[in-house]
């Protein structure tokens, strides 16, 4: 039967598993409530936000590659999860270089 | 085949196959590749929200900041942790329809829809304490917002030494977004690290403008509600997902060869979780080292 094709009986992680990524999510999150109250912009500017922004890729990873299955899907789904992010930075790079090289960033003065 | 009609999907196949698929796997992937483009099209409609925030904030950092350091970061964050603990139930609501377990089931989809139901609840705390601080970016909708007590001697101050005092006198009868503290711009001006946009936004003829700076805060709040406000509705949405889930695994649609519709709930579900896991550093945390930490 093709239900019992390899590619698609899995046990996933099992509920250990499940629990240990749900650990994970909970240092995340309250890493990152304390690490926003440091300042982190000694070290270079900017640094604060790119610490929380890491900690939430990081999170958001574990969460679509454990909870939403992707590390067990077909390359079919790894395609749309890669091509939506992909059309995501396209968005957000054609604005920047747009906004970052206005010369003043308003239009009067 | 031939004996029934379209009508008839269920008298010969697997129970759960679709008569428009050809066996078991084929229907798994239709149905994963739907729901993944659904989901690519729902990162591209935040992402437009995403791309405002960016620029905007790029634009007014100390703005933004200022409105970070206002939310109610604890809330916020007990929200991220009550999202999180709803994602693992979710998860565990798949793996036991995964093993046709349907008494714990139906236990992990009540478990899942309180905890969403207690995000929106203390989402709904938080959009309350804005409404009556009087901080809700539409003119009009703050007329009965508490304005500062002793503002007209916060008025006669300079904006950086002003606070956003809490107290009982009425002041602000057309409504409008009260903010008085512009703190922030004077430390990015002090130790000179204002955008170029901040230079010219935030002042009028060389003096750091409260009005002005007030303005940008608008922006960081208005993006603040329109942003928490979508996922919001993603997550009433959800909850409704979940009622039918609940009613259909209450009627034993699901066994351990056909679960595809918990399994697709429930990639909505994390995908909501997810927007959050973003939405909370980006409009809580970001800029609250520059209160915290001085």
């Amino acid at each position: 039967m093709a239900k019992h094709d390899p590619e698609f009986e899995h046990e996933h992680i099992g509920i250990p598993g499940y629990l240990g990524v749900f650990g994970l999510l909970v240092i995340g999150t309250i890493g990152t409530y304390y690490i926003a109250t440091i300042d982190l912009d000694r070290v270079f500017p900017g640094a604060n936000t790119l610490v929380a922004l890491l900690i939430a890729f990081t999170k958001m990873s574990f969460v679509m590659l454990f909870f939403m299955h992707v590390r067990w899907s077909s390359r079919l789904i790894w395609l749309a999860v890669v091509a939506a992010f992909f059309w995501l930075a396209i968005m957000f790079s054609y604005t920047m270089q747009d906004y970052l090289t206005r010369a003043t960033g308003v239009f009067t003065q | 085949m031939a004996e029934h009609g379209h009508s008839d999907k269920f008298v010969y196949h697997e129970p759960g196959l679709q008569h428009q698929f050809s066996d078991m796997m084929q229907q798994e992937q239709s149905v994963s590749i739907g729901m993944w483009a659904f989901l690519a099209q729902e990162i591209m409609f935040f992402g437009g929200l995403f791309t405002a925030y960016l620029v905007f904030r790029s634009k007014y950092p100390m703005a933004f900041a200022a409105g970070s350091n206002r939310l109610d970061a604890f809330l916020g964050g007990t929200n991220t942790l009550v999202l999180i603990v709803s994602s693992l139930t979710m998860a565990l609501t798949v793996y036991f329809a995964q093993k046709g377990n349907r008494h714990l089931q139906i236990i992990f989809i009540l478990l899942t829809m309180l905890f969403g139901a207690a995000f929106l609840g203390i989402k709904a705390v938080e959009y309350h304490n804005k409404y009556v601080e009087g901080i809700v970016p539409v003119a009009g909708w703050n007329a009965r917002a508490k304005a500062p007590a002793g503002a007209e001697r916060e008025e006669a101050k300079p904006c950086w030494q002003a606070e956003n005092l809490e107290g009982d006198n009425y002041v602000n009868p057309k409504g409008e977004f009260i903010w008085a503290d512009c703190s922030l711009a004077k430390l990015a001006q002090d130790e000179n690290f204002l955008t170029t946009a901040e230079k010219a936004g935030y002042f009028s003829n060389g003096q750091l403008d409260g009005d002005k700076f007030r303005d940008k805060v608008r922006i960081f709040f208005f993006l603040y509600f329109v942003m928490t406000g979508l996922h919001a509705l993603h997550m009433i949405v959800g909850l409704v997902l979940m009622t039918w889930l609940l009613w259909t695994a209450f009627r034993g649609y699901y066994n351990a060869d056909y679960y595809m519709p918990v399994e697709m709930s429930g990639l909505y579900w994390h995908f909501v979780d997810i927007v959050w896991i973003f939405l909370f550093p980006l409009l809580y945390l970001l800029g609250r080292h520059f209160v915290h930490a001085h």
